[in-house]
């Protein structure tokens, strides 16, 4: 154990005392920093925009276009008054959030002109028009056909679409609503119409002893574990996903140094594997630990200014202190960390050089994305059998059986899952051993892989 | 009765069809300084391997302190391997105390140890410098250090001259007596003949996987009669020259300047006489001198012009390295 500690030791504060390590830690909430301030940014700072709607003689057009803004910012408000209630906010705050008027960032002034000729100037910036928020050019104008039976979208940035999809919104409620009037059923038939549509609440059947009348409620309580699941899937895969270059740089720093012969003649084989293992574990749980510490931090900070966080974070604690999902889910952290972690940590053992290190990269890529589709999948469809079937491939498990246990899966498939991927992941350490100490002791290269495998199965090859 | 630290009986290894080492049977009894000499090739690395544990044998068993290699015996063990190699990132210091304590000592004793060591090789100012800053002979310097740190009782030392100037050569003797006087046991391998004849109190001898001479230098000397040198002109046979004459004539350098031949002298025949005969035959003589044994000769003498040619090469190469 001593040794083990020793080698940990050793190689964990060489990782941690290279610069990119602390370049690697402070880049995630960093980038997670700017990329937040600068979304928040662009939300505050697109421009407020002016828009003229050109309808000789009416305003059918612009107040629909009016309505459709108002529409719109009505459900936001319903949104964010129901999270409010999900939050279990005070009265005050979730009446203030409800009320929240987000600034809008396209106004309707009157046209200057009343022709596409006459709007031009407007239009490319040349001269501006007057708004609630100073002179500018126009950005866009809506425009009555000659023949009355089209609204032209005219504007010098066709690349901004927001008004022009919801002027095509606007425009189709109000021909549904003309053609209600022609039908003779007045403006607010079809209000009337949607408030009358029976509504369709989510309910979680649950055995009777647990089921009661409040119980039957979709709630966050019943999505977080799918969640979590997800989150622990996502998170092993981004682990995994993260020690590939520390294993095997790693281990070809030391077969480039030539130094395994000085440490084999000090540790056994098996101790200086599981020292390297756990290093790499350690440097990629602090890494971890330390976004997981930032994320805290930041949350705490949002929920000290946001009343009502806690209790819509308080389901994902709980889920994630559920045992059926933490049990299984640790048990398949574990074997899979192991099972990929020596895979390269052996495959490093056989490579000389980085570019060498890089043929390998680019196929454990491959199967490294496979089950990243599988976790989309599980996302989009929690019980679809393509899920189901994958998480049997023993290199799927680790991450699929995660995200099976929120659909309950039968126990004797849980069991029978865990145990082919530990039979695996014995038979992959096995075998890994080996190829590592082909390539550390016998000196044996990409090249030797046939060599390798005779070595495994106990026949002779290349000199030392 | 004390252990031989290192028994090794009957060894074999394989790789593929090639013999690496054959039959290879030798003692390295405590408190000696051992020689293990050959060409490249001739076995000896992987001898050294095997008798460390990190390859098994195919054939025959290996006794470490009296029990089969392992970590726990190890632990009386400096190895130096013939492929130098440290961790570049890591400061001398750091190394010196990191190989130490694997081989068991505690945290403060390694540290305490690695100053001692860095201080009396004059290496204590880059003490903090990392490997990658040190010139290729300092950072051989910390690896024999860090070879030294634990006190071995027994050191293997795999052609631990190799790379090294003349001075630090020089040095590196200084310390391996200095290493036997506290106590230890040296096996070292080299294809310097010099150094195992200046260190050894015993030589063991490798060609081709195979143990040709084992015993004192005494011994091994004596395994050759007395002799002279003649040096010729390029391309003359003496040999054939002298092949009526009673003296036997073996081809020993082939130079620029010329050959050189050594003359075996039959019993109660003289030097002086075996340059009358080679004058009489004829040969362009450019040199001469009564013959001074070397181990050089003692190998040529036991395993023939091939392999001598072979020691030779690695002489150059380690000439040129050095």
């Amino acid at each position: 154990m001593r040794n083990i500690l020793l080698i940990f030791r050793r190689d964990y504060l060489g990782y941690v005392k290279a610069w990119g390590f602390w370049l690697s830690l402070a880049a995630v909430p960093f980038f997670m920093i700017i990329g937040g301030s600068l979304a928040g940014f662009a939300a505050q700072s697109s421009p407020v925009r002016y828009y003229a709607v050109v309808e000789p003689g009416t305003t059918l057009y612009a107040d629909a276009i009016e309505a459709e803004f108002q529409r719109r910012e009505e459900a936001d408000r319903e949104t964010a008054s129901q999270l409010a209630e999900q939050m279990d906010m005070p009265d005050e705050t979730s009446a203030q959030i409800s009320n929240t008027q987000a600034d809008r960032k396209f106004i309707r002034v009157p046209a200057p002109a009343d022709t596409i000729d006459g709007l031009r100037p407007y239009l490319l910036g040349e001269k501006t028009v007057s708004g609630p928020v100073g002179d500018k050019p126009l950005f866009a104008a809506l425009v009555l056909s000659s023949d009355k039976d089209e609204l032209e979208y005219w504007s010098d940035d066709v690349n901004v679409t927001q008004l022009r999809y919801l002027t095509e919104d606007a425009m189709l409620r109000l021909a549904r609503r003309e053609a209600l009037k022609d039908a003779g059923l007045g403006e607010d038939f079809l209000k009337n119409v949607d408030e009358s549509a029976f509504k369709v609440p989510a309910k979680r059947i649950r055995p009777e002893a647990e089921q009661t009348a409040e119980g039957a409620d979709v709630t966050m309580a019943d999505r977080a574990p799918m969640f979590v699941a997800g989150g622990l899937a996502y998170f092993l895969w981004l682990m995994v996903f993260s020690i590939i270059q520390y294993l095997l740089m790693g281990t070809i720093e030391e077969r480039s140094n030539k130094i395994f012969d000085t440490l084999l003649t000090s540790v056994k084989l098996p101790q200086l594997l599981a020292g390297k293992l756990l290093a790499v574990f350690a440097v990629t749980s602090t890494m971890m630990i330390s976004w997981g510490l930032f994320a805290f931090v930041g949350a705490s900070v949002i929920a000290s200014q946001v009343p009502g966080t806690g209790s819509l974070i308080a389901p994902f604690l709980s889920a994630l202190a559920n045992p059926t999902i933490i049990v299984p889910g640790l048990i398949s952290f574990l074997l899979g960390y192991v099972m990929y972690g020596v895979i390269f940590m052996a495959l490093g053992s056989l490579c000389d050089t980085i570019q060498e290190a890089q043929t390998l990269l680019s196929p454990m890529m491959i199967l490294l994305m496979l089950p990243m589709f599988a976790i989309f999948i599980a996302f989009q469809d929690p019980g679809s059998p393509i899920v189901d079937i994958a998480s049997w491939i023993p290199f799927f498990t680790p991450f699929l059986l995660i995200l099976r246990m929120p659909q309950d899966p039968p126990m004797w498939e849980i069991l029978a899952q865990m145990g082919i991927m530990a039979a695996t992941t014995a038979l992959v350490l096995w075998g890994a051993t080996k190829v590592y100490r082909a390539g550390a002791v016998h000196g044996a290269g990409i090249g030797d892989m046939g060599s390798a495998l005779k070595r495994m199965i106990g026949l002779k090859g290349k000199a030392a | 009765m004390p252990v031989s630290p290192l028994v090794l009986s009957s060894v074999t290894k394989r790789f593929g069809h090639f013999t690496a080492v054959d039959n290879l049977s030798m003692e390295v009894p405590e408190g000696q300084i051992i020689g293990f000499l050959g060409p490249n090739g001739a076995g000896k690395s992987t001898s050294l391997r095997m008798a460390l544990g990190v390859m098994p044998p195919d054939e025959g068993h290996v006794e470490l302190f009296g029990r089969a290699p392992g970590i726990e015996a190890l632990k009386r063990v400096g190895f130096l391997p013939e492929e130098r190699g440290l961790y570049k990132k890591m400061t001398a210091r750091d190394t010196i105390t990191h190989f130490a304590r694997l081989k068991g000592l505690s945290a403060s004793d390694a540290r305490a140890r690695a100053d001692e060591l860095l201080q009396a090789t004059g290496l204590d100012e880059f003490s903090r410098a990392r490997i990658s800053k040190l010139s290729k002979g300092m950072a051989q310097k910390v690896q024999i250090l860090s070879t030294l740190a634990h006190r071995p009782d027994f050191l293997i030392l795999d052609e631990p001259f190799s790379g090294l100037d003349p001075v630090n050569q020089q040095a590196l003797e200084d310390l391996i007596r200095a290493e036997h006087d506290r106590g230890a046991t040296i096996l070292f391998s080299t294809h310097v003949m010099e150094h195992a004849e200046r260190l050894c109190d015993r030589i063991i001898m490798m060609a081709r996987g195979r143990k040709v001479l084992d015993g004192t230098l005494a011994e091994a000397f004596s395994t050759l009669g007395q002799g002279a040198r003649i040096t010729v002109e390029p391309g003359f046979d003496m040999a054939a020259a002298l092949a009526n004459t009673g003296f036997e004539a073996t081809r020993v350098a082939d130079e620029a300047h010329g050959d050189t031949w050594r003359i075996e002298l039959p019993r109660g025949r003289e030097a002086q006489d075996a340059l009358r005969a080679a004058l009489e035959a004829g040969a362009p003589i450019r040199g001469f001198a009564p013959d001074e044994a070397r181990l050089r000769d003692v190998f040529v003498s036991l395993v023939g012009e091939a392999d001598a040619e072979a020691l030779a090469a690695s002489e150059a190469a380690e000439g040129e390295a050095a």
